[in-house]
């Protein structure tokens, strides 16, 4: 169950390219002011593989964060496979007994403290939005690779998929007029209530979107701290050589010391997300009245 | 001062007192936790977790800042 909804979560946030940023990145051998070798580092670039698609405005190309986005997701369904695998009699052992202390801790505080009875039936999205984040966020730091929540489709993919998640929550229970009507608390003066009515809708979507963009920023910014710090070597280097040298251990630390907090920066924003996600639709399946 | 400049300068101010807003939330936030495990250290595990959340909502919104100022110097 919870591979189909990783899958269904993967499906549902396509990550389109947008042509002008790469008209104007193009891959050259590295030279070029520091600002433009960092957001080639950082940003988004079409891959040479083959398949591509034009859509009215948008040119839809296999991308770096695309293809790691469906590497992460495999690579989840991987994990949660053999882990499955290896129950013997109920009782997993290795990789299982991990993925099933994050799982019951999903369960139990997460969604369970925050949705209530009926917790249960969100788990396997909740636990898909674990996983994924997580593993992106550490596969990212490997060398030569991209973290795909670093792109702000993907983040607005998950972002949707969590409002979704979110409406479904209080219009299966209430109905529609209900889930909407339900989100003005009760008990206000008349006269407040055309006010709140526009203050609602709006935090109805800023909501999602202050997710999307906490886990973006995240991780955008982790990994132009790590980009720029070893881009002090080159830098240094090119103003003279002896510098080049006796930055090269200190610009090493320091990444790695940030390589270290991007690890459990992942795991901190993997947590929030999820927990956020919960507490919304906690707001939603058990409004104030 | 051309745009571009103004640009510039103003990411840099920008940042600098988006900072200070976040160190000092996350600095209070951090007492308030050493003061309360001081206090019960028993619950040292839930006073953890809930700093733990509470610093990276903080954090989330100081991001959004961030963003602002790569706009700022990154767009034309």
């Amino acid at each position: 169950m919870i591979s189909a909804l990783v899958l269904a979560v993967a499906l549902s946030s396509p990550a389109p390219s947008p042509p002008a940023a790469h008209a104007e990145e193009q891959h050259d051998s590295g030279h070029g002011s520091p600002a433009e070798i960092l957001m080639h580092h950082v940003l988004d670039r079409p891959l040479g593989l083959p398949g591509h698609a034009d859509y009215g405005g948008l040119h839809f190309e296999p991308t770096r964060h695309l293809l790691f986005f469906v590497i992460v997701s495999g690579l989840v369904l991987l994990v949660v496979r053999l882990a499955l695998r290896s129950y013997r009699a109920g009782v997993p052992a290795g990789l299982g007994s991990a993925v099933e202390g994050l799982v019951l801790f999903i369960r139990d505080d997460i969604a369970e403290q925050n949705i209530g009875h009926d917790g249960r039936k969100f788990v396997p999205l909740l636990c898909s939005f674990f996983f994924f984040i997580l593993i992106a966020a550490l596969f990212g730091l490997l060398p030569f690779s991209a973290t795909s929540t670093g792109n702000i489709s993907v983040t607005m993919g998950l972002a949707v998929v969590s409002f979704a998640a979110m409406q479904y929550a209080g219009i299966s229970k209430y109905g529609v007029v209900h889930h909407f009507t339900g989100m003005i608390p009760p008990g206000l003066p008349k006269w407040l209530v055309p006010i709140m009515i526009p203050v609602e809708i709006v935090g109805l979507f800023t909501k999602p979107m202050a997710l999307m963009i906490r886990l973006f920023a995240n991780m955008l910014a982790g990994h132009m701290v790590i980009t720029v710090l070893l881009m002090l070597i080159p830098i240094m280097a090119a103003i003279h050589l002896a510098f080049g040298v006796v930055t090269i251990p200190i610009s090493l630390g320091l990444a790695l010391f940030v390589m270290l907090l991007e690890v459990l920066v992942a795991f901190i924003q993997a947590y929030i997300f999820t927990l956020l996600s919960a507490i919304f639709i906690g707001m939603f399946a058990h409004p104030a009245h | 001062m051309d745009s571009k400049a103004l640009a510039y300068f103003a990411a840099g101010i920008g940042a600098g007192l988006t900072i200070i807003g976040g160190a000092a939330g996350i600095g209070r936030l951090a007492a308030a936790a050493m003061e309360g495990i001081a206090r019960q250290p028993n619950a040292a595990a839930d006073i953890r977790g809930a700093m733990i959340v509470a610093a990276g909502l903080i954090e989330g919104i100081s991001f959004v800042s961030l963003i602002v100022g790569l706009l700022l110097v990154l767009l034309k």
